[in-house]
């Protein structure tokens, strides 16, 4: 009985899902809208658990003088004075939350990424080599699509852009058309095989 | 000395080549970055056919029109999605489109769209709540795409300041996906995907979306198959939007910089590979001799 009831209740949970779609405005339709928002309640607690177990792992740390502990006791300061914030005094335009949202987090955020544009510069001087056939086709196309798709390029040679948008919408479609539907027909099966009961693995046992 | 010339530490040029101090090439990289800001070059973006059709998508719905403004980004990726977000809402407030944003981005979605909205909206001088509203974040995409083709209240029962839908002017005109004639998407991550497979193909909305130019490769298929109406891809379609609606921002700016960093990075290239090849070149003599 402790693994028939989650499977049955996946079992009709997919299968509500798999019909409501084919069928707007039937009874199995309003079941479904119904079910869609208990979902969104779910997510929400899926979030609670998480901020839950991540307060437990870094209190830990602290607690046991790990040496990561001002790390930790960092992040720990950061999700109680944001958290905090943000249930005490709102979320909206122009409160704390917002502020230090707005003027250090996402600044922040977006530094990270930036730096990103200083590791691929060096990585492509130092490992983008062409060691062979397959890695210097690799490397001509890369160059084209660059060159392509930026102003300079047209000045260089008026034909490169049109090159450009040939290698993205004839060999790179291919390729990325073929991945969508091979990882669309995985899901799909992965789906069944949990609606069908095959798959079990999410109920913690293999 | 083997024909090459040996530095002092007795590695030839090649070898000290491949060896440059990364510090160097940091310095380069910010210099290309910096001086075009300085000192613009105001290079020439050419239109893709893919902006063209996103402007033309979003130009030709009637005015008063309820768009969909999904503002599914981080803001870890700002610099590209924000000029994308911000053309497109002075586009839709231009044309008197009426705004429905929301985020299935938890961390900052919400936030950025709230400051976004409020700041284009000012300039075209929009109510909030009659021409354009914030519905925040609600956990699980999935249930959020498909909940609200039924009703859109059941999944944000409140907009992100808290306000009940139904005393929201705009919001009583939109119950479900019915009233939405469009969605325009921005976005760094695979919800695109998700807006595509579970909202134009059930709903049949029309879509167009703007997305990281990472990303861009793959939602060309999308576009392919006529799923997307149009496609900005990363800074350079921000800039090619701006260029369309004939208000130049930050993606215009940006561009300069981009396009000698693209330069740096393939000119980095050749000459690695140049000296790659005259190292092996170099000790396959070596190995002769």
């Amino acid at each position: 009985m402790k693994s028939r009831l989650p499977v049955l209740v996946a079992f009709i949970s997919g299968a509500l899902m798999i019909l409501a779609f084919f069928g707007r405005g039937t009874v199995v339709d309003a079941v479904s809208d119904r079910a869609l928002t208990w979902q969104t309640i779910v997510g929400g607690f899926s979030l609670l658990l998480g901020a839950v177990s991540i307060a437990r792992v870094h209190w830990k740390k602290v607690a046991t003088r790990h040496e990561d502990r001002f790390y930790s006791l960092c992040l720990l300061i950061c999700f109680v004075v944001m958290g905090g914030s943000g249930v005490f005094y709102g979320i909206g335009s122009g409160t704390l939350f917002d502020t230090l949202f707005q003027r250090i987090q996402a600044p922040m955020m977006s530094t990270m990424f930036s730096v990103l544009a200083f590791f691929i510069a060096s990585a492509a001087y130092r490992a983008f080599r062409a060691r062979s056939a397959s890695s210097a086709i690799l490397l001509v196309a890369a160059v084209l699509v660059m060159l392509g798709r930026i102003p300079m390029g047209q000045y260089i040679y008026h034909g490169l852009p049109s090159w450009a948008d040939w290698i993205m919408t004839v060999p790179s479609m291919a390729v990325q058309r073929g991945i969508l539907i091979g990882a669309a027909l995985g899901a799909a099966s992965m789906s069944l095989r949990i609606i069908l009961g095959i798959e079990r693995t999410y109920l913690g046992r293999g | 000395m083997n024909g090459t010339a040996m530095g002092i530490s007795g590695k030839s040029f090649w070898e000290r080549l491949q060896g440059v101090d990364r510090r160097i090439l940091y310095t380069l990289i910010f210099a290309s970055v910096i001086i075009p800001i300085l000192w613009p070059l105001h290079l020439p973006t050419p239109v893709t056919p893919e902006s063209r059709a996103f402007f033309n998508a979003v130009d030709s719905l009637p005015s008063g029109s309820v768009v969909l403004f999904p503002f599914d980004f981080w803001p870890s990726t700002l610099p590209e999605t924000e000029p994308m977000a911000v053309a497109g809402l002075r586009h839709c407030f231009r044309k008197n489109l009426r705004v429905v944003g929301l985020s299935n981005v938890g961390m900052g979605g919400p936030s950025i769209a709230d400051r976004l909205l409020d700041s284009i909206g000012a300039e075209f001088h929009k109510t909030y709540g009659v021409d354009y509203v914030n519905l925040g974040y609600k956990a699980n995409y999935s249930a959020v795409l498909l909940g609200m083709g039924s009703k859109i209240a059941d999944i944000f029962p409140t907009d992100h300041r808290g306000t009940r839908l139904d005393s929201i002017p705009l919001m009583r005109q939109v119950p479900n996906y019915d009233s939405v004639k469009f969605v325009l998407i921005v976005s760094d991550n695979a919800m695109t995907d998700y807006w595509v497979a579970l909202v134009n193909a059930r709903y049949g909305l029309p879509m167009v979306a703007g997305v990281t130019a990472i990303m861009a490769p793959k939602m060309l298929s999308y576009i392919q198959s006529h799923q997307l109406l149009g496609l900005l891809g990363g800074m350079k379609g921000a800039a090619e939007y701006e260029q369309l609606i004939e208000h130049s921002d930050k993606a215009s700016r940006g561009m300069d910089a981009q396009s000698l960093i693209h330069f740096l990075i393939i000119a980095f290239i050749i000459l690695g590979n140049f000296g790659f090849f005259m190292l092996r070149r170099e000790q396959s003599q070596k190995g002769q001799n």
